[in-house]
């Protein structure tokens, strides 16, 4: 469904991605890891154009997109269809929980805002937040407001939700909670691309694991293939400097 | 010396009636230059080719120049050369019979849009850029996102500096009356001339100029209040 191929990005005269191929499928969680500088966060904007990718190609949702020439239209059209989860959560300071969640509805979409009220609600329950509807996000915990943004990312039905490292600035006991609503997202069959540094869910939850350095995808396949068997000299020495317990998975 | 308390009473209700031109002129300055600000804001946030140098030289002129020199400027000049403009057109307007109130709103609109620049520009500076990617990442264009989540926190953030802004420009007003436009102090200073009253007079525009400055503070501070709910920290 998602389908890229010799997408490249320079940034001045750095070269981030050096021509990287990926496929997902629907309902597909694709993992991508690495050590940081490695690309995998710009790949990851990319598909969302908020970085914008230098020159590749994209099939998604009906649409074949050269990077190289890429109409407005066609960039709206895929925002439409994607959703983004931030490190940062970059939730909407000045809007509570529930207008985070209804705003890309009702002026992103045009939905009436009963029905927006609603959906979110819907999501909203979904991570656990039913009872947080008038906060502001000033008064959640890291760990809450995260889970507004999957909220936010789920309320528009995407057909792929991209999650750049949704649990690297939290604090290791709120880590689980996002995790847990993570997992529960895969397992109904939504499709996600997730850089992240957990490995734990990594291995779990992922269906095909991505392994990038230097702006090039060193490795990929199943978790299996990954964790218990890496083939690269260069997968193996992240896995044994992440895992403190490599020795015992290779 | 003796202080004149009926010159001093009466002169001080005399001045209140400046009161109406020195907010005008304000509050026209202030409305007229926030959309010009904004826009020279944007053009130095989002490095607009030649528009962002022609902006930086704008404000470092108008920060850079005393607000008299710019008065004497534009008052003296700008008539002389708009005579000749309406003269080449053949048009039947005598320029030189305008309000000169109207200067003085060209002039402060002027200098105040240079000051607000920067005042917009470090607010907008100030909201987390994550959020506009937010926005855009669940379909919400560049403008819907700016109006419904960057310029409301901006705003905030803005709203003492803006109150700075504001006392200072009305203070700044009282410049008018090289013009020759009655305002506050333009009211004082010619009562005060009749009789050489002039400690009464100036005391009377000193207390008016505190009341008001006071008052506009008093506003932004609830302003502020009310506009950053949001900032709360938590519920009790």
């Amino acid at each position: 469904m998602l389908k890229i191929t010799n997408i490249h990005k320079k940034f001045n005269n750095d070269e981030v991605l050096k021509g990287i191929d990926v496929t997902v499928e629907q309902g597909d969680v694709v993992v991508i890891l690495g050590r940081s500088g490695s690309g995998k966060t710009t790949l990851l904007r990319c598909i969302n154009f908020l970085e914008k990718a230098d020159r590749g190609y994209m099939e998604f949702a009906g649409y074949s997109i050269d990077f190289s020439n890429v109409a407005h239209s066609q960039i709206n059209a895929i925002r439409k269809k994607t959703a983004f989860v931030f490190q940062n959560y970059n939730l909407f300071n000045n809007k509570n929980v529930l207008e985070n969640v209804t705003e890309g509805l009702i002026i992103g979409r045009g939905m009436e805002k009963k029905q927006a009220i609603e959906i979110a609600k819907k999501a909203l329950d979904k991570v656990g937040l039913s009872d947080r509807y008038d906060y502001y996000p000033s008064q959640l915990s890291g760990g809450q407001q995260q889970r507004v943004g999957i909220a936010r990312a789920i309320a528009v039905s995407p057909e792929v939700i991209l999650l750049d490292e949704p649990t690297s600035a939290l604090d290791p006991e709120l880590v689980g909670e996002v995790l847990t609503v993570l997992k529960r997202l895969a397992k109904e069959g939504m499709t996600m691309v997730v850089v992240t540094h957990e490995m734990q869910f990594a291995k779990e939850v992922a269906s095909h694991v991505i392994f990038m350095e230097g702006g090039v995808i060193v490795e990929e396949g199943t978790p299996k293939d990954i964790f218990s068997n890496p083939k690269e000299e260069r997968t193996r020495k992240f896995l044994q400097r992440i895992l403190p317990e490599a020795e015992y998975i290779i | 010396m003796e202080l004149d308390y009926q010159f001093l009473i009466k002169t001080f209700f005399l001045i209140l009636k400046g009161i109406p031109t020195t907010l005008k002129i304000t509050a026209i300055s202030l409305v007229l230059a926030s959309p010009l600000a904004f826009g020279m804001a944007l053009a130095k946030i989002y490095d607009i080719k030649y528009l962002k140098k022609i902006v930086v030289v704008y404000v470092s002129f108008m920060r850079g120049t005393p607000i008299v020199l710019q008065i004497l400027v534009v008052y003296s000049l700008l008539p002389s050369l708009l005579n000749v403009i309406v003269k080449q057109l053949g048009l039947k307007i005598d320029v030189f019979a305008f309000n000169p109130i109207m200067y003085a709103y060209i002039i402060f609109t002027l200098s105040s849009a240079a000051i607000l620049s920067e005042v917009f520009r470090a607010a907008l500076l100030g909201v987390k850029h994550g959020q506009l990617e937010a926005g855009l990442s669940i379909g919400m264009s560049h403008v819907q996102t700016y109006i419904r989540i960057i310029i409301p926190q901006a705003l905030v953030i803005a709203l003492p500096s803006l109150c700075n802004a504001t006392v200072n420009l009305i203070k700044n007003t009282s410049l008018a009356f090289i013009m020759s436009v009655q305002d506050i102090t333009a009211i004082g200073k010619i009562q005060a001339s009749y009789g050489y009253n002039y400690i009464e007079s100036y005391a009377d525009v000193f207390v008016v100029y505190i009341v008001v400055c006071t008052l506009i503070q008093l506003l932004f501070n609830i302003a502020e209040k009310y506009c950053g709910t949001f900032r709360q920290r938590l519920k009790t």
